[in-house]
């Protein structure tokens, strides 16, 4: 069987247009939500790009195609298999059009034009943990020898019906993202684009394995058990022990219940936790591409030791300190998303490098 | 359609509801002794043809480690457009956005069949594609079930054993 490799990672979030600037936003302190307005006046923080094109298709035309192009997938045979990830497709541009007939059928394949990619297309839609299924599928094809290399694409853009959604779900904060934080209130959603290029050839980052694991008892929120599920089963596709991972990424969105489900399942699993960062602070929750970009991110922070700053108090009864700084050496990182639709997906990441 | 076993997979069941009958609906509920609540068309059409494979295989719900794959070439129809409407009439929480969402069919499903496992979801225009994929995919698993959703039209579903 192949391994499979990071090749290569581009994002667009609100801390910029690619990861250089976005790690330069965050060695100054990362940027603050605005505020994305729905309808009757009700607007919620938003981390949005800074990026003012009012025609929605142009601009996500734009967009991925530069991400694609800043993970190198453009470089070499757009034949593998296309994963585009998203909880809302092409809905801003509906929006912008008032075409209210649902979302074009199409619009997969148009993504896959923009790029210039003729492999097989396929639309992930599992809603926050679309990017992590799609990064395990890629895996699986790469791994059996079905493809050599696969681009997943997370692309999540404004539009008011998602924001709008979450809002009458009473799952919004209206102040701030705070993950694990003492005060916090709830989700702050988030626009980006992210390019994940999986390949079988060697790279710094090897995919060493993962899981989802689906429980509907809680169809808005992490259930208790399949957050257990998840991560041991992960770390037993990835062939380590709980005691090797160095880092964890959790989903952390700021929710009151779910940061406390997720804490205190992984202290089940781990004891005493390894070091913990979350990136929800600095981009916001970017649903269908929040596993790509938390991944493209999270990866570069670890190799330039660009970090993010904790500014709020933490929740101490939920006993999860966030790390202030890289961890050293941290060769294998857990990273999970949970959501929304009852999915709990976490990889574990290894370092050749560590 | 046709599904080609890949690998190591046989086919224990395989169901094609072509098209609905009027009153699929009844019949699902007729199923399961109550309606389904809060879950869009498209769920309760995923819960529909699920239970029939399942039925046709003899089984009551999914095994441990069997995994889940459903696929369509639309997203969520009914409830897309009815969140577009509200949306566009000014209501500033639309209240169908959680049926919008596919990722609530795969709860709707793990809920009925008391089930919790690996179930993913994909949108493609090639339905024989995103069929290939689902066995590809699902390499770790020791069972899949494979459904084919057309809201308002048709479903397809096939339960797949790995071969001993």
């Amino acid at each position: 069987m192949n391994e499979v490799y990071l090749a290569g990672r581009g994002l667009a979030s609100a801390l910029g247009p690619d990861l250089v600037s976005a790690l330069v936003a965050l060695g100054q302190g990362g940027v603050a939500p605005t505020r994305f307005e729905v309808a009757g006046g009700f607007s919620w923080p938003y981390y949005a790009m800074a990026d003012d094109e009012a025609d929605w298709m142009a601009r996500a035309c734009r967009i991925a195609q530069r991400v694609a192009a800043e993970s190198g997938a453009l470089a070499g045979p757009r034949t593998g298999p296309l994963f585009l990830c998203s909880s809302s497709l092409d809905m801003g541009a509906l929006e912008d059009h008032s075409i209210f007939d649902g979302s074009d059928p199409n619009f997969p394949a148009l993504v896959a034009g923009w790029l210039d990619w003729h492999g097989p297309v396929f639309a992930i839609s599992t809603a926050c943990t679309s990017s992590l299924n799609a990064v395990l599928s890629a895996r699986s094809l790469i791994r059996h020898g079905h493809a050599d290399h696969a681009l997943v694409l997370g692309l999540e853009l404004r539009n008011r019906v998602t924001v709008g959604g979450f809002g009458g779900m009473q799952l919004l904060s209206a102040t701030r993202s705070l993950p694990f934080g003492a005060g916090r209130t709830g989700l702050v959603l988030g626009e980006a684009v992210a390019a994940l290029h999986l390949s079988s050839r060697p790279a710094r980052w090897r995919v060493a394995g993962g899981a989802n694991v689906v429980d509907g008892k809680d169809p808005a929120g992490p259930v208790p058990g399949a957050v257990v599920a998840m991560c041991q089963q992960a770390l037993g596709d990835s062939g380590v022990a709980a005691s090797d991972i160095a880092l964890i990424k959790p989903q952390a969105a700021g929710s009151p219940s779910g940061d406390a489900v997720e804490a205190q399942a992984l202290r089940d699993v781990f004891g005493t936790l390894p070091a913990l960062v979350s990136l929800k602070a600095s981009i916001g929750h970017t649903l269908g591409a929040s596993g790509a970009a938390e991944l493209a991110l999270l990866t570069a922070c670890l190799e330039s030791g660009v970090w993010p700053r904790v500014d709020y108090p933490l929740d101490a009864t939920l006993n999860t300190p966030l790390a202030e700084q890289a961890p050293p050496r941290a060769r294998h990182v857990l990273a999970n998303i949970l959501g929304f639709g009852g999915g709990h997906t976490a990889v574990v990441l290894e370092d050749g490098e560590a | 359609m046709r599904v080609t076993p890949v690998n190591a997979w046989h086919i224990s069941a395989h169901v094609v509801v072509d098209p609905l009958p009027a009153d699929w609906r009844e019949r699902l509920a007729e199923r399961l002794g109550q309606r389904p609540r809060r879950i869009g068309p498209f769920a309760e059409l995923a819960m529909y043809g699920a239970r029939l494979c399942l039925d046709a295989a003899e089984e009551t719900t999914l095994p441990i480690g069997t995994a889940l794959r459903i696929g369509s070439r639309l997203a969520p129809m009914a409830a897309a457009r009815a969140i577009a409407e509200q949306s566009r009439t000014g209501l500033p929480m639309p209240f169908n956005f959680m049926q919008s969402q596919p990722s609530q069919m795969l709860a709707a499903l793990s809920q009925q069949l008391a089930w919790q496992g690996d179930a993913r979801f994909a949108l493609c225009q090639d339905a024989h594609a995103a069929l290939q994929l689902a066995q590809q995919d699902a390499d770790a698993s020791n069972g899949l079930l494979i459904g084919w959703i057309e809201e308002g039209q048709r479903t397809e579903w096939w339960r797949l054993i790995r071969k001993a």
